[in-house]
């Protein structure tokens, strides 16, 4: 018996130290590979905006800021969606409809992204863009976010196409919180003399902390999001001067032009470094979030 | 003589579960009334039903009916939130609302309701109900702080203060001292008679000497079925049934 346990232990431990061995591998090669960039140019490769392979020129700022508008905007559509969404099945669909939504939501949360993409490109960009973009660009083009004449992809697309990727994921965040909420609070609540609203209001503010941690992982999908957002992104290496701009993520740009980075001595470090970068983000991001779940569990 | 509380021919089934049988009792004015019985007897949901709030149990179903100022709470056109309003209730797990702060707590109802017109007044009302709970003096310096920082004792009596906001004229208790020490425990009692002066208490206990110690009027619940009713004095010196004799001689549950 003892044997069998210890040879159990023994695989556990390998296995273990080898998912370990790898994240470490990662973090390591992309430090590694992305140091020649840094060494030549320091940290004002990332606040440069150039691409220039035939003068060896990198800056990757307006990737790096098409990734944090395209996260923004996705966060703020997807957040109210995402909570509505929680509410709706966690406290006001009948039970018969529940399950059914549930599960929609995670085949959704499941869906390949190259789908979305797809979906993204030919669907999506095109009623954006007659119905919604070109209208506000008309109408409130004074306002420099919608000053640029928008055409299908652009970065508010990627923003869009983002948020209906994250939606369902935080959703399912928040619907988990809502229904371990304890009873004896739901009761305490309506014995108040309560509307449902009211209700639900007051529950938010209880979960608001797992409300955060969801925005906050969902945000860090959302950053990292590759194959959809070069889809519909535009793929432009422009400073971005409006929402309507076509523009980059650094993981798009990565994507796009990793089968070109050998033929040239700095691209490799280049992307290399974008990608260290948008590891450092993400991980913040992810700490919080998980920082905020913690909160959640231990609050009792 | 003008009643609280009057209960009617009171059924409640759970599915096809017949829960509480055709129950009818009156309570009147500025009383103790307790609903003791053994665990299982009914006595939580048969208060659930007297302020609507087992309208939140999908399977629930009430027929008879319950009167407060001779207005039935299951009659047409009567809005189950006014309903709710008119009781304080108190729970089994003392369950202030953690994310609040004990200021929010008190204040939340009366807000919610309009029975405040500014920020004074609200003041002065929270004020009152921590006083009249006996949590005033232990919370005065700390109103901002939250909820959950208190000891169980203090946040069954926060969540006292909290029904009192409301300016109920019936309070609902269940098992309130259930999950408290013994002297957390004598506090809610001592509570309870002061707060009779103003208030009709209905408590539902498992514990039959706390309705002999706090109550002036008793029902026994056994199985759904109220079987003896009556002064307390009465009920636990000359019990006229055999089921209420065991169950407070501690033979029973």
């Amino acid at each position: 018996m003892m044997d069998s346990e210890k040879i159990f232990l023994l695989f556990l431990i390998v296995f273990v130290s080898i998912s370990l061995l790898i994240v470490a591998g990662i973090v390591t090669s992309l430090i590694i590979n992305s140091y020649p960039i840094f060494l030549r140019d320091g940290f004002s490769f990332i606040f440069k905006s150039v691409w220039n392979p035939v003068k060896e020129d990198y800056g990757i700022l307006p990737a790096l800021l098409g990734t944090l508008i395209s996260s923004a905007i996705a966060i703020s559509i997807a957040m109210p969606l995402a909570i509505s969404l929680a509410i709706f099945s966690a406290e006001i669909a009948p039970t018969s409809v529940r399950g059914f939504i549930n599960s929609v939501s995670d085949l959704m949360a499941s869906l390949p992204s190259v789908i979305y993409g797809l979906w993204g490109l030919y669907v999506l960009a095109p009623i954006l863009n007659q119905y919604i973009m070109t209208p506000l660009h008309q109408y409130l083009g004074f306002i420099p976010l919608f000053s640029t004449k928008p055409i299908p992809t652009n970065l508010f697309t990627a923003g869009v196409l983002l948020a209906i990727m994250i939606t369902p994921f935080s959703s399912s965040i928040i619907r988990e919180a809502y229904n371990a909420i304890p009873h004896h609070l739901k009761e305490a609540a309506y014995s108040l003399g309560m509307t449902r609203w009211e209700v639900i209001r007051t529950l938010l503010g209880y979960i608001k902390s797992a409300i955060l941690a969801g925005a906050f992982l969902a945000l860090g999908r959302a950053m990292g999001e590759t194959v959809a957002v070069a889809m519909v992104v535009g793929n432009t290496f422009t400073l971005p001067r409006s929402l309507f701009d076509m523009g980059y993520t650094i993981s798009s740009l990565i994507a796009n032009q990793f089968p070109n980075a050998e033929a040239y001595s700095y691209m490799m470090p280049a992307l290399y470094s974008g990608a260290l970068v948008l590891f450092t983000i993400g991980l913040i991001i992810n700490l919080a979030g998980l920082y905020w779940i913690r909160r959640v569990v231990t609050r009792g | 003589m003008s009643w609280a509380i009057e209960v009617q021919n009171l059924n409640v089934w759970y599915g096809d579960k017949h829960i509480i049988k055709n129950v009818s009792f009156r309570v009147p004015k500025n009383v103790i009334f307790a609903i003791m019985g053994p665990s299982g007897c009914g006595k939580s949901t048969l208060l659930r039903a007297m302020n609507r709030l087992l309208d939140l149990n999908p399977h629930a179903r009430v027929e008879g009916q319950v009167k407060i100022n001779g207005i039935n709470i299951y009659g047409d056109n009567v809005d189950v939130t006014w309903v709710r309003r008119q009781f304080g209730m108190v729970f089994q797990i003392p369950n202030p609302f953690p994310h609040l702060s004990i200021y929010e707590n008190v204040a939340l109802g009366p807000k919610l309701n309009g029975l405040v017109k500014d920020k004074s007044q609200l003041d002065e009302l929270v004020k009152q109900a921590l006083q009249k709970a006996y949590l005033w003096d232990e919370v005065k310096n700390d109103l901002r702080k939250p909820a959950s920082m208190l000891s169980g004792g203090q946040q069954q009596r926060l969540c006292i203060a909290r029904a009192l906001a409301l300016k109920p004229r019936i309070i609902l208790m269940d098992e309130p001292t259930a999950n408290l020490d013994p002297v957390a425990s004598s506090k809610i009692e001592e509570l309870l008679l002061e707060l009779k002066e103003d208030y009709t208490i209905i408590i539902v206990t498992h514990n039959p000497q706390q309705a002999a110690r706090v109550s002036d009027y008793v029902a026994f619940l056994y199985m759904g079925e109220l079987i003896e009713i009556g002064e307390t004095s009465t009920v636990f010196t000359r019990p006229s049934n055999i089921l209420t004799e065991k169950y407070v001689l501690g033979r029973m549950g």
